[in-house]
């Protein structure tokens, strides 16, 4: 009971960064790598102003927005400078690495004790259900708030541009400013997701970026091998499932005895097999209809 | 506003500088005025498609000038000069996004020159019926699949889509590069009309260039044959009306010394 309870509020909070990373990653065809430096960006600038006494909510704000802005460089440097989208995040990611520190001004903050979090405004509750409220009511927000973005004139702009860039020029649509747009949203929730990360752990840490790409990448395909072809805001609801269910087989793999040094190298692993899961439903369908085919026509032959 | 396009001395090379340089468009100077239909037809490599990319600003011109209703648009890119031009590509893949719906692609094209906001939405349900009105002009049957996915339509469903996104907003200038010669033959003919009926509905000065000997005299009051990156004939009117293929055939001898000799060029 206790671990489907952590599951599930740790696979909320990944579920908001695995929104994000599915913006660049299936609107865009970009595996964005800031994604790596914007989630503890929006944990170290929440961590900073929580010490320093600013209102939980505004800290959360201000860690958003430090990921939009970090989405906007990685965006300027692959539209503008035409940079390849996969050395833009790492040159990002790498220079976040340092921002980072400069902020929290040491490599670990921690935001026990008598601190302000929004987890300590809900004071009757317990951690994880605060954890589960906050990331349900922040999730619905975020998913409400992206699928009426993605039907206005400018978000269908945006989504014409990741499908057909050509016919989005022909039709009067800047492109690079659509992708930046895209970047900018997409690592500010990732950086939200960081920065609700670190007020549930109650530390924010330089490292705890490690990961990220992987984690959220899993939870989308996860989603996508589960249930195909949805409405962009299905699939926004699926992933959530997606993030929960990774989180659920992490944790049992931990509880079953895996030395949690060894998580990460469990990270990729699986990761790799479940990108792999949709050629290998392919083939084995088509080595299916074959012996199928076969059979029938050696049946044939004998009449 | 006296012409619809000019072009000036226009230049165009590729790999400039190097052993591989290509002079493709030498000096092209051409005027149209405002309703002017023209066919361009060319071998291959003569620089139809390069000419047509210039003026939509795909490739950028560093010699010579563009001018779109007496604008100066040389320097402006392919999303700027929108506001003036509607384009249908070769192939139908092209001009239309695919995992969208037919509705939203119809709706993208209804912004095209203009303003997008964040505060209203892409799709309107006011516009809906004047939508489902303009595809069935198509007589294609497509009025009530609004929200069909366009990819999941025919080659010639989506390139007389992607002609009424073209010509939904009138655009100044209409360029179409062998808009209909990834289709089969019977869908070929039916865009052709289509185009020829919606140029002549909104008055559209339009550039359109094809292989097709027999369309390029069929339609249009004016036709140009490019011929190695200069304009080898250019004939308009009552001249153009009376022409048949083997006078084209003659005129291309006359003029360029060689003949016509390119099995693309159908003289069907
Ligand atoms: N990007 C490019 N780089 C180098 N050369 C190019 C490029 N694009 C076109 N060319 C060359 O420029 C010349 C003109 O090409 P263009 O596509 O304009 O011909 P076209 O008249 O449209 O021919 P077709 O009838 O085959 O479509 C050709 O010789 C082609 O090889
Ligand atoms: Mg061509």
């Amino acid at each position: 009971m206790d671990l489907l309870i952590s599951s599930l509020s740790l696979g909320l909070l990944w579920s908001i960064m695995a929104i994000g990373v599915y913006l660049t990653f299936r609107i865009l065809d970009i595996a964005d790598m800031t994604a790596e430096g914007s989630f503890p960006l929006g944990a170290a600038i929440t961590a900073r102003q929580i010490v320093a006494g600013v209102d939980p909510w505004v800290a959360t704000l201000s860690g958003f927005l430090a990921g939009c802005l970090a989405g906007l460089i990685s965006g300027f440097m692959h539209t503008k400078l035409k940079i390849p989208a996969l050395l833009t995040g790492i040159l990002t990611l790498t220079g976040l690495y340092s921002v980072n520190l400069l902020i929290m001004g040491q490599s670990n903050i921690s935001l026990l004790g008598r601190v302000k979090t929004v987890i300590s405004l809900l004071p009757n509750m317990s951690t994880s259900s605060a954890a589960i409220l906050i990331g349900v009511v922040v999730l619905a927000l975020v998913i409400g708030l992206l699928v009426v973005f993605f039907n206005t004139e400018v978000g269908l702009a945006a989504r014409a541009v990741g499908n057909n860039e050509e016919m989005s020029a022909a039709n009067g649509i800047n492109a690079d400013n659509m992708k930046i747009i895209i970047y900018m949203i997409s690592n500010g929730l990732i950086a939200l997701a960081g920065s609700l990360m670190a007020q549930i752990n109650g530390y924010a840490d330089s490292s705890m970026g490690i990961g990220t790409i992987v984690i959220a990448l899993a939870a989308i395909i996860i989603a996508e091998v589960l249930v195909a072809n949805l409405s962009f805001g299905m699939r926004l609801v699926t992933i959530v499932g997606g993030a929960i269910i990774y989180r659920l087989i992490i944790a049992l793999v931990l509880q079953w005895g895996v030395d949690p040094n060894n998580l990460r190298l469990f990270y990729a692993l699986m990761l790799a097999l479940f990108l792999s899961v949709p050629l290998l439903q392919k083939r084995i369908g088509q080595r299916r209809r074959r012996q199928k085919n076969i059979a029938e026509m050696e049946a044939d032959q004998d009449d | 506003m006296t012409n619809a396009l000019e072009l000036r001395k226009l230049h165009q090379f590729f790999n400039q500088g190097t052993v591989n340089e290509r002079h493709v468009l030498k000096g092209i100077d051409l005027k149209l005025a405002p309703g002017e239909f023209v066919a361009v037809i060319g071998g291959n490599g003569a620089g139809k498609s390069t000419l047509l990319n210039s003026i939509a600003g795909s490739l950028p011109v560093d010699q010579g000038q563009v001018k779109i209703e007496d604008e100066d648009v040389t320097y402006e890119t392919v999303a700027k000069r929108a506001r003036l031009i509607g384009r249908v590509f070769q192939d139908p893949q092209m001009g239309t996004a695919p995992l969208l719906t037919v509705e939203e692609n119809l709706s993208l094209a209804l912004l095209r020159g203009q303003k997008r906001n964040c505060w209203s939405f892409g799709v309107k349900k006011k516009q809906r019926q004047f939508l489902q009105e303009q595809l069935a002009l198509l007589n294609l049957g497509l009025e009530d699949r609004l929200s069909a996915e366009i990819g999941l339509l025919s080659g010639g469903q989506r390139q007389a889509i992607t002609l009424l996104m073209a010509t939904l907003q009138n655009p100044a200038l209409l360029l179409l590069d062998e808009h209909t010669a990834a289709l089969d033959p019977q869908t070929s003919q039916i865009v052709m009309t289509l185009t020829a009926q919606l140029v002549a509905e909104k008055q559209l000065t339009t550039l359109m260039i094809t292989h097709n000997m027999a369309d390029a005299l069929k339609f249009g009051n004016r036709l140009i044959m490019l011929d190695q990156g200069q304009i080898a004939i250019d004939v308009a009117g009552d001249e153009k009306a009376q022409l048949t293929v083997p006078d084209l055939l003659a005129l291309f001898k006359h003029k360029s010394g060689q003949d016509l000799t390119d099995d693309r060029v159908l003289l069907s």
